[in-house]
Order: structure tokens, then C-alpha cells, then sequence
């Protein structure tokens, strides 16, 4: 197969940046898409010229770091998968495809199409610990969760957070990552006792970096490589609510009546 | 959170308008006994306009801190960038709200101030009310105002059929079973308002209601 790519290329985060048109002529159908762009930049190297920067790791879609705009949509035309497990056999032969990296104020461009997503790392630190008890490891199902429980804290947690759900935001928002990772957590015994604390502080770290805020307009959920349900961000608007009136100092009664005061 | 409340506050409102308006249809005397039903309550009536009014003010300077902030969030715009949910009504909701805010604007000065069109502002009726019945019948048979107003009404429904079911979301409620039901409720009633306020003028303007 052969293809025309028009591919962002970038020097630095203060340099401008431009779309660069590439020849990609022999492809095989069974190549995935960054196999495609490893074939470019052999022959980029081969020609002594500089090769296309762009972020990999895993390569099976569990990473989270391949992260680019194809086309404009994040992770390519196919749903619930990541750029990696695109293949070129997607593509119609002779198409011209345009390649992006995400764009937010919050990532800012290293190189070419590698973007500094450590924003999302942050708003997990501002999250803060969960209470786990130290010493020798607990035994299992001592803390029983139901089943139902369970795997909504399953959905949550797969998120990878790549940072697709910015990139396809109108607003840039970080919202469904927040959501996922406030989700997970409040669905746990283990990260109940922070829960109030954690989803304001993760809200507020959201808005430090600079990230937009959430339209509901679900083009987060459409491009999610794990099929994040913004479900979970009604579950986070929720939490924040109820956050707000845990930390308003208004006298409450314990959940049940057997609880510890806390 | 606020930007959803004081939404919620003015769908609230633009529903019982609607509603109120219909009573054109049941003839001079129930309209216009409704409208001097409103006057006649001076104190209420003032209440509920300073606090639409203070409601509107909030919504848009919410509305338009927020666009400005999401704006910035993104200062380098894609070459390409295809959606594949967002609806038209969701990417729009700054654009479909100023020309609700322009509607707005020229739908007091007409009907409620009377400083457009001044010749009806304050005829009377027979027996003795101000005359809002006419006055609705006269603007629609100019063909210019009921292409005006129609057009506020697609402004309305667009800024509504998106706006409802996200406040929904946005207050954080949600369920397994009902969110489909929550989702449909949101343009319907956008919808019902919309259908509505069209009926009044399409019946105007065809003769229907004279
Ligand atoms: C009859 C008048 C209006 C009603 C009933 C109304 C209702 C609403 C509601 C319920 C929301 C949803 C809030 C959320 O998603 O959390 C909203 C959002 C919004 N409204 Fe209005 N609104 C009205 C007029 C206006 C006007 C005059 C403006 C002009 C600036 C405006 C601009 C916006 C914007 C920018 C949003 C945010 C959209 C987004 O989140 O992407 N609205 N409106
Ligand atoms: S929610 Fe989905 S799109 Fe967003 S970071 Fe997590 S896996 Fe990626
Ligand atoms: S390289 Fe790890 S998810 Fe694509």
C-alpha cells in the first residue's frame, strides 16, 4: 500500500510548528500504524535527515503513550482501541493521512508529535494516598466488595490515561481522566476515607494546569481507547457536590450507625 | 455548577412563558386578563423580573468566563479535527446564547417596553385592559417579526436541546436505566417550549388567530 502523510513537525516547545507532506510507498496492510511511521523514519535516517519524534512504549495498548491525532481524531478512525493497534489495512490504498500531535495548553509539544502529558500525573499526586494498612499483606477478600461494586471500580481503572479524552475536548478538558481515576477510587472501601479531600483536590489541580472545563459534549467517551463511560463524570460532578457538603462543617450522622466517628 | 443552575432557573421560566403566552388562543379576554393578572401583583411581578434579570446576568457572565477560559485551553487550534458525538447544539452554546441574548433583547424593547412598534403599547381593550392581545396579533401579521422571532426560536431551541440534559450531568445525577430517559428529556422539552412559541406566531401570521 502507499500512502501521503502530512505529519506536524516541531523543534522544540517554543518553536513554531508546521505539517510536512511524506511519501510512505511500500506498506504492508498488516503493518501497524506506528510500524508505518517506523518505516518513515528509516528512510528519513537513511536520507541523513532528522526522524519524526513520537511517543511509544508498549505497543499492545496498555501503555498509554502513543498519542497521536490521525487524521482529527485521536487514536485514529477505530473506536476503543490506541494508535498502536491501529493497522494500515483500515486505510483506503493512496490515501493521504494527516497526523497530529494532542493539542492543550496543559501538553505542551516536546518534539515533533511527543507532547508532555506529566499535567495528568500531577492531578493523580494532588489526589494524595489511600489508606492501606502497613505491614505484612492483607489476606484475600478480608475487605469483601460486592460483585457489582467491583467491576464498576474495573471500568474505572482502565483508564491509561493517554490523554485522548483532552485532545478530542473541544475545551481541552481533562474531565473524563479525573472522572475515571475519582471513580475508581470512591468505589473502593480502600479509598473511601479520602474521598471528599481527594476529588477537590484533583478538580482543583485540573484547573492549575490548565486544563478547560467540561461542555458534556461526550466527544471524550467516543474517542477513549478503554471505553471510559462519561457516566463517571456525573459519578465526579456528584462527588464534588457531596464533597462540598461534607467539607461545610455541617454537623452530619455517621452512615451507618455502627461506623467509628471520625 | 452555577452556570447549570441559573440555566435551569431560566428554562424554568421560558416553560412558564410559553405556557402563559398560549392563552392566545382562548381569546383577548383570557390573555389579556392574564397580563393585568401579572400587573396587578406589583411587588411579585418586580421580584420575578429582578431576579430573571439578575439570573440572566450571572448565567452570561458565567457563560462567558468559562468560553474565555476554555478558549485558553487550547491556544493552538488542529489542522483537522473531526468530531464523532459532539452535537452542532453542544459546540455552539456561546454562539446559540448571544443570539438568544440579542432576541432577548429586542423581545422586551417590543413587547414589554413597547420602545419598537410604540403605537399599541398602551391601547386598550374593550373592557378596559391593556391590550396585549392585539398587540401579539398585530406584530405577527408583519411578515419581518415572525421571521425575527422564528429565529429566536431556533436560537432557543438549539441553546435548550443541548443545555438541559447537560445540566443533568453536570448536577451529577445519573442511573444505569433512566440516564437514556434523562438524555431524550432534555430536547423534548426544548421541543414543547419551541412548538409552542411557533404556534403563536404561525397562527398569527396565517390568520388563524386574528
Ligand atoms: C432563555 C435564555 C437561556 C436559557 C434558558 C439558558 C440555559 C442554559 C443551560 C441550562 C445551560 C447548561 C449549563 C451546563 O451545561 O452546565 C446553558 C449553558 C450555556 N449558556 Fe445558556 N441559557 C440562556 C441564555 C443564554 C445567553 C443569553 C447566553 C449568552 C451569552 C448563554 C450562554 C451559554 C453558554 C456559553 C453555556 C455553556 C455551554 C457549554 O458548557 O459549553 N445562555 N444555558
Ligand atoms: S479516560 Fe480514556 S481517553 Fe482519557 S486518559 Fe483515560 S484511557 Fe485515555
Ligand atoms: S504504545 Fe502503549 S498503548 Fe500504544
Amino acid at each position: 500500500m502507499k500512502f501521503t502523510l502530512n505529519i506536524w513537525r516541531q523543534n522544540g516547545p517554543d518553536e513554531r510548528g508546521r505539517l510536512i507532506t511524506y511519501e510512505a510507498p511500500d506498506v504492508s496492510p498488516g503493518m501497524s500504524f506506528l510500524e508505518m511511521l517506523d518505516g518513515v523514519n528509516q528512510r528519513l535516517l537513511g536520507n541523513g535527515e532528522e526522524p519524526v519524534a513520537f511517543e511509544q512504549d508498549c505497543r499492545e495498548g496498555i501503555c498509554g503513550s502513543c498519542s497521536l491525532v490521525i487524521n482529527g481524531i485521536p487514536h485514529g478512525p477505530d473506536q476503543g482501541i490506541t494508535t498502536c493497534q491501529l493497522y494500515m489495512r483500515r486505510f483506503s490504498d493512496g490515501a493521504s493521512i494527516t497526523i497530529e500531535p494532542w493539542r492543550a495548553k496543559a501538553f505542551p509539544i516536546l518534539k515533533d508529535l511527543v507532547v508532555d502529558r506529566s499535567a495528568l500525573d500531577r492531578i493523580m499526586q494532588a489526589g494524595g494516598y489511600i489508606s492501606v494498612n502497613t505491614g505484612g499483606a492483607v489476606d484475600g477478600n478480608v475487605i469483601l466488595i460486592g460483585k457489582d461494586q467491583a467491576e464498576t471500580a474495573m471500568d474505572a481503572a482502565s483508564c491509561i490515561g493517554c490523554g485522548a479524552c483532552v485532545a478530542a475536548c473541544k475545551n481541552a478538558s481533562a474531565m473524563l481522566y479525573v472522572a475515571a481515576k475519582v471513580s475508581h477510587l470512591a468505589t473502593l472501601p480502600q479509598g473511601r476515607p479520602e474521598r471528599a479531600r481527594r476529588v477537590s483536590a484533583m478538580l482543583e489541580a485540573m484547573d492549575r494546569e490548565g486544563f478547560g472545563s467540561c461542555g458534556n459534549q461526550y466527544e471524550c467517551e467516543a474517542v477513549c481507547p478503554k471505553n471510559i463511560s462519561t457516566r463517571f463524570i456525573a459519578n465526579l460532578n456528584h462527588e464534588y457536590l457531596r464533597a462540598g457538603i461534607v467539607e461545610s462543617g455541617l454537623p452530619s450522622e455517621p452512615e451507618s450507625p455502627h461506623a467509628e466517628s471520625s | 455548577m452555577g452556570l447549570a443552575m441559573t440555566g435551569l432557573g431560566l428554562v424554568v421560566f421560558v416553560v412558564f412563558h410559553m405556557l402563559g403566552n398560549l392563552q392566545l388562543f382562548e381569546g383577548p379576554h383570557a390573555l389579556n386578563g392574564y397580563a393585568a393578572f401579572l400587573r396587578d401583583m406589583p411587588i411579585a411581578l418586580w421580584a420575578a423580573r429582578i431576579g430573571l434579570l439578575s439570573m440572566a446576568a450571572l448565567h452570561i457572565g458565567l457563560a462567558l468566563q468559562l468560553s474565555m477560559r476554555n478558549r485558553r485551553a487550547r491556544p493552538v487550534e488542529y489542522t483537522i479535527h473531526r468530531y464523532r458525538h459532539a452535537s452542532i447544539a453542544s459546540r455552539t452554546m456561546a454562539i446559540s446564547g448571544m443570539a438568544l441574548l440579542l432576541f432577548v433583547g429586542f423581545h422586551l424593547l417590543h413587547l414589554t417596553a413597547g420602545v419598537i412598534d410604540p403605537g399599541f403599547a398602551d391601547r386598550r381593550d374593550p373592557e378596559g385592559y391593556r391590550d396585549v392581545y392585539g398587540k401579539v396579533v398585530h406584530a405577527f401579521q408583519n411578515p419581518f417579526m415572525v421571521v425575527l422571532y422564528l429565529a429566536g426560536q431556533l436560537g432557543l431551541g438549539l441553546h435548550l436541546s443541548h443545555a438541559i440534559a447537560s445540566s443533568v450531568q453536570t448536577m451529577g445525577f445519573e442511573h444505569a436505566a433512566l440516564n437514556r430517559l434523562l438524555k431524550a428529556f432534555g430536547p423534548v422539552i426544548g421541543l414543547i417550549v419551541v412548538l409552542g412559541n411557533v404556534a403563536i406566531i404561525l397562527a398569527v401570521f396565517l390568520g388563524i388567530v386574528r
